[in-house]
């Protein structure tokens, strides 16, 4: 039997993970000019924002293939 | 705080943004399938749209990190992730990375910019043409025989590595099911974190030095890199911050295509036969050689060795790109052809035994 597909966290992660990339295109500007300043905590700011993205985006994308059906043959 | 370097950051075509989310997802694709390999092309293509050399690089490690935990995560959900193999290695490669900047920037400093490019080309055809023509042998071996299915032999060296008993440094690896000597790990660790800093493609030593050095089994040696992955990424990437030289747009514009193709080709691995991956790997790391040694021609003319005419550079340059091109998709190809090859044959199977894919 087929197991229930994720069909809540695909949309809820796809919201966040559209939201964040949404922002991105809205503030590039102002993204930018703090992403790319060298003092203070600043430099953390695209460290932060990469995990951010790879937890929100990385979900989302899991989620994606699962509702798909391309999921492991096997798990070890 | 460290002084900002002075780059100019582009301005972003919807073309642009597309062709980064493809080839983010290509190689993201090749990454979870063979712990690495993603990234050569990337910073070239950066480039080939006007970003800053060095801000390709530093948008492209801070991409990889990210990237590499996802696929990290998924493929220790498979079983396949040894996190005691990868940190340990990770430990060496961290010291290798720094080692190979400092070759690096002397090389630089000594040859100008051009001497710096041939450098790097030299040691893509090198280490490429001597480990692929290797790995590719293996993978030739394993066909040959037609047991494609069997777990991966140990090699001739892994045995007698595994045989050596130095007390107080042995570690037993529980997933690659390895116990050997620590000190073994210390120079594929520095290699490995060399290439990364040379090449930006620190598996292509990473991987084959786990299965036949250390005799770690290919799908454990591709999924364990990522954690080393991880790591040097992470370190690498704050180095670059400190300087302001990640254009966050590009990374995230990458990791947007690349998280897809990393979860896709991590799950690929549990669908093919142990010995593709090693098929797919001497695949592209052959190619990629061949795309480098073009490039050589045009470095040393640049270093005024060389007279060819600016007609025949652009073509060596244009070949050369197109051939990394071409190796990426011949890795994404190979990838999804074997899935999907593998999906139909297990469909019948599943018919009969349906608790099979549960199991």
């Amino acid at each position: 039997m087929a197991a229930r597909k994720p069909y809540l966290g695909l949309i809820v992660s796809g919201l966040i993970s559209g939201a964040l990339y949404l922002a991105l295109y809205l503030f590039h500007h102002e993204i930018m000019a703090a992403f790319t300043r060298t003092d203070g905590w600043y430099p953390a700011l695209p460290v932060i924002t990469a995990f951010a993205f790879s937890f929100t985006h990385g979900a989302f994308t899991g989620y994606f293939w699962e509702v798909l059906g391309i999921t492991a043959r096997h798990r070890g | 705080m460290l002084e900002p370097v002075a780059v100019n950051f582009i301005d972003l075509t919807t073309a642009n943004v597309l062709s980064l989310f493809v080839i983010g997802f290509v190689g993201g694709l090749v990454s979870g399938f063979i712990g690495s390999g993603g990234a050569f092309v990337l910073t070239p293509a950066m480039m080939s749209m006007g970003v800053a050399g060095v801000v390709a690089v530093a948008s492209n490690m801070c991409h990889k990190f990210p990237k590499a935990l996802v696929g990290a995560y998924k493929r220790y959900r498979f079983g396949h992730v040894d996190i005691k193999l990868g940190l340990v290695m990770a430990a060496t490669a961290s010291v290798g990375v720094w080692v190979g900047a400092d070759i690096q920037q002397h090389v630089k400093f000594n040859y100008g910019e051009a001497g710096s490019n041939l450098y790097v080309s030299l040691s893509f055809v090198i280490v490429l043409a001597i480990v692929g023509s290797y790995v590719l042998r293996d993978a030739i071996r394993i066909y040959r025989t037609g047991d494609t299915h069997a777990e991966d032999r140990t090699s001739r060296l892994a045995a007698w590595v595994q045989s050596v008993e130095i007390p107080g440094t042995m570690i037993h690896f529980k997933t690659a099911n390895v116990r050997v000597s620590v000190l073994f790990t210390i120079p594929l660790g520095l290699a490995t974190g060399m290439l990364a800093a040379t090449i930006a493609v620190g598996g292509f030593i990473g991987v084959p030095g786990m299965m036949y050095v250390l005799g770690a089994p290919a799908l454990v040696a591709s999924a364990t890199e990522l954690v080393t992955a991880f790591v040097m990424g992470l370190g690498g990437s704050i180095k670059y911050a400190l300087h302001g030289l990640i254009d966050i747009r590009l990374t995230l514009i990458l990791l947007a295509g690349s998280l897809f193709g990393i979860q896709l080709g991590a799950i690929g691995t549990t669908f093919v036969k142990p010995y593709l991956i090693k098929v797919v790997m001497a695949a592209i790391m052959l190619i990629v050689a061949v795309s480098r040694a073009l490039m050589v021609p045009v470095y040393l003319t640049e270093l005024g060795k060389l007279g060819l005419a600016p007609d025949t550079l652009a073509v060596l340059k244009h070949a050369s790109f197109a051939l990394l091109v071409l190796a990426l998709c011949t890795g994404g190809i190979i990838i999804s052809g074997a899935m999907l090859h593998g999906h139909r044959r297990i469909k019948p199977t599943l018919k009969d035994q349906p608790q099979a894919a549960t199991e």
